[in-house]
């Protein structure tokens, strides 16, 4: 792939604007809260769209691509099954307790709901998750960059890492969501021309179900057996781990995207920001999955003459990672070229930037100033949380060549993190509807669901991965064994807290008011239009999304 | 017109309008980017452009 000077001049003028809104936001920056929060203050439409764009990192439309080639219509599930209800969930549910605590993250609400060891220990595995994920991304683009345009990789580390710096210290977390907002825009706009054109090459949508397999198109027929899909999974192994463990863990404690919605002006707002991000996120499938199922559809022989081909790795298999960079590569002429790579920067560092803003409150609000540091000026931790993200992202380069000189790391790195997030969401569920949880019942529960996870896969194997313990039993992909881990992970920690709890002594009730479902008062709202209306719309969103479902059944 | 700079949905169009002028000028001046694809794609950037830069939203200060 060889860009010229118009594709060049696009990435420049992209990089120029995201810059350019830092200088834009630096004005507005005056307090911590300003700089880590946004001073609660931001428009409905920004936090929505910076929501899902902050999920939309290289991980989600490189991969989600990927996996639509080597799953076809099965990976809607991570969006129809998945992320939709979740999000549901999130907005009806959860959403008061988080905004309505005031808390200022995750771990602080976990401090107000349990204890400090709690709070410490999510605080903890969270600021290195996110150091190490913002790496990782960091890596990714390098190595994407010097594989497809045969740029430096030490040049696009430092380019980008630059970038990202500037526009986060300037202007803190407004400035990396308003960015975000512009980079999904940029990614769907981006990307919508290649699926237009590939589809239309492949000879629409009938003519791909006609050129491949049928379990490759069908979204549920084939997952009453698991030798009959290409995930190699039971529908009720999907419905567990990915609908109800993965999905709810990731979109409903994950402070990376909690945090859009904490920063908006009103609980009402707060509410909606997820359910109104729910409804792009329905139809990402369209821009991120079905350009992989055209793909693996133009390798068939019946469209070999349209000269499309995913590269190869050196084991001669499918490096179905470089499926979108090829698509790109193959559809794209001079000028669009540049919008594309653009849009594929810009997934990177969209996905960089969330991780540091993420990390630098969580260390200033969650470590630094609750253990190291107290009842200093204001001022103090505005400096601390600039330099949080000058050292999240210098830990975030380093982390970068790390994993440029371990081939495996980044598996290894993914897998901690599902360790640690897979039975997260039911220490949120117990705490959040069941006021008899107590702070020692989370941190063992927590505990237990980590090392159940680290069990479960080393008695698991699948695509050559896992069994470190023993080969007990044998799973047909990789992802398949991930939603068993989370599901047995989940499950150890939802017993381990609950029998925990039992033996210890909890809160009184005064001090969970507004932090327990059964002890708060539920919000009221006086809107007359349906569209503002929490429950309506999220009824009407999961209708559609069941429709969906069964459209492609 | 300097203020709308602090608004993000004028950004925001003003960046697509950039874009599709680059891709619209690159089709009609330049050999190299004289692709249909160029054309359709700059068409509809810069409408989505001007629309974003045209819409005010109230609350986005």
């Amino acid at each position: 792939m060889k860009l010229h000077f118009a594709d060049y001049l696009i990435i420049s003028v992209y990089f120029l604007f995201v810059i350019g809104v830092g200088f834009i936001i630096k004005k507005r920056i005056k307090s911590s809260n300003d700089f880590l929060n946004s001073n609660r203050s931001i428009p409905l439409w920004i936090t929505s769209l910076a929501f899902i764009s902050a999920n939309l990192g290289a991980q989600e439309v490189l991969g989600m691509v990927a996996s639509g080639a080597k799953y076809g219509i099965m990976t809607v599930h991570f969006y129809w099954v998945g992320a939709i209800f979740a999000m549901v969930f999130l907005g009806v549910f959860m959403m008061p307790f988080y905004y309505g605590s005031r808390a200022r993250s995750v771990p602080e609400y976990l401090s107000l709901r349990f204890d400090e060891k709690t709070r410490g220990l999510n605080a903890i595995t969270f600021a290195v998750m996110t150091v190490f994920s913002s790496g990782i991304s960091l890596y990714a683009l390098a190595k994407l960059l010097e594989v497809i345009l045969y740029w430096d990789f030490d040049v696009s580390i430092a380019i980008a890492a630059g970038i990202v710096m500037i526009y986060t210290f300037l202007g803190g977390l407004t400035s990396a969501v308003y960015n975000e907002v512009l980079q999904f825009f940029l990614i769907v706009l981006g990307l919508s021309p290649l699926v237009i054109v590939a589809l239309h090459d492949a000879g629409g949508w009938q003519n791909i179900k006609a050129q491949l397999s049928p379990e490759m198109t069908h979204a549920w027929k084939y997952m009453g057996d698991t030798k009959s899909n290409p995930m190699g999974l039971h529908f009720m192994s999907l419905i567990f781990g990915l609908g109800f463990v993965m999905s709810f863990g990731y979109w409903c404690t994950d402070f990376l995207v909690v945090q859009r919605a904490m920063i908006a002006k009103n609980m009402n707002a707060a509410q909606r920001t997820p359910i109104i991000a729910a409804i792009p996120k329905m139809f990402m499938p369209l821009i991120v999955v079905l350009p992989g199922i055209i793909a693996i559809a133009l390798m068939q022989p019946a469209l070999a003459s349209k000269g499309f081909q995913i590269p190869t790795n050196s084991n001669g298999q499918l490096d179905y990672t470089m499926t979108l960079p090829s698509l790109i590569a193959h559809y794209y002429p001079t000028g669009l070229l540049g919008v594309g790579i653009t849009a594929l920067i810009a997934s990177f560092m969209s996905g960089m930037a969330g991780n540091v803003t993420a990390f630098n409150s969580v260390f200033t609000y969650d470590i630094y100033q609750s253990y190291f540091v107290k009842n200093r000026s204001d001022k103090h931790y505005l400096m601390v949380g600039k330099m949080a993200t000058v050292f999240g992202i210098l830990f975030s380069i380093i982390t970068a060549y790390i994993a440029k000189s371990f081939n495996n790391i980044n598996d290894f790195l993914q897998l901690v993190f599902s360790f640690v997030n897979g039975p997260l969401f039911a220490t949120f569920l117990l705490g959040m509807f069941w006021k008899r949880t107590t702070g020692h019942g989370a941190f063992w529960g927590l505990l237990a669901g980590t090392a159940a996870a680290a069990l479960t896969y080393g008695l698991t194997v699948a695509e050559g991965k896992g069994g470190w313990i023993a080969n007990v039993y044998e799973v047909r992909s990789g992802m398949g064994q991930a939603f068993i881990v989370a599901g047995i992970s989940w499950t150890a920690n939802f017993v381990t807290t609950i029998l925990v709890s039992l033996a210890t002594k909890p809160k009184p009730e005064m001090e969970l008011k507004g932090l327990v479902y059964s002890l708060t008062d539920k919000p009221v709202y006086h809107q007359n239009k349906w569209y503002l209306k929490i429950v309506p719309l999220s009824i009407i969103l999961i209708i559609i999304t069941i429709l969906l479902n069964i459209l492609f059944f | 017109m300097i203020k709308r700079f602090n608004e993000l949905s004028f950004v925001i169009g003003l960046f697509f309008f950039i874009l599709s002028l680059i891709l619209l000028a690159g089709y009609l001046f330049s050999i190299q980017l004289a692709d249909t694809l160029n054309l359709y794609t700059g068409i509809a950037l810069s409408v989505f452009g001007v629309l974003m830069m045209i819409v005010k939203s109230n609350d986005d200060k």
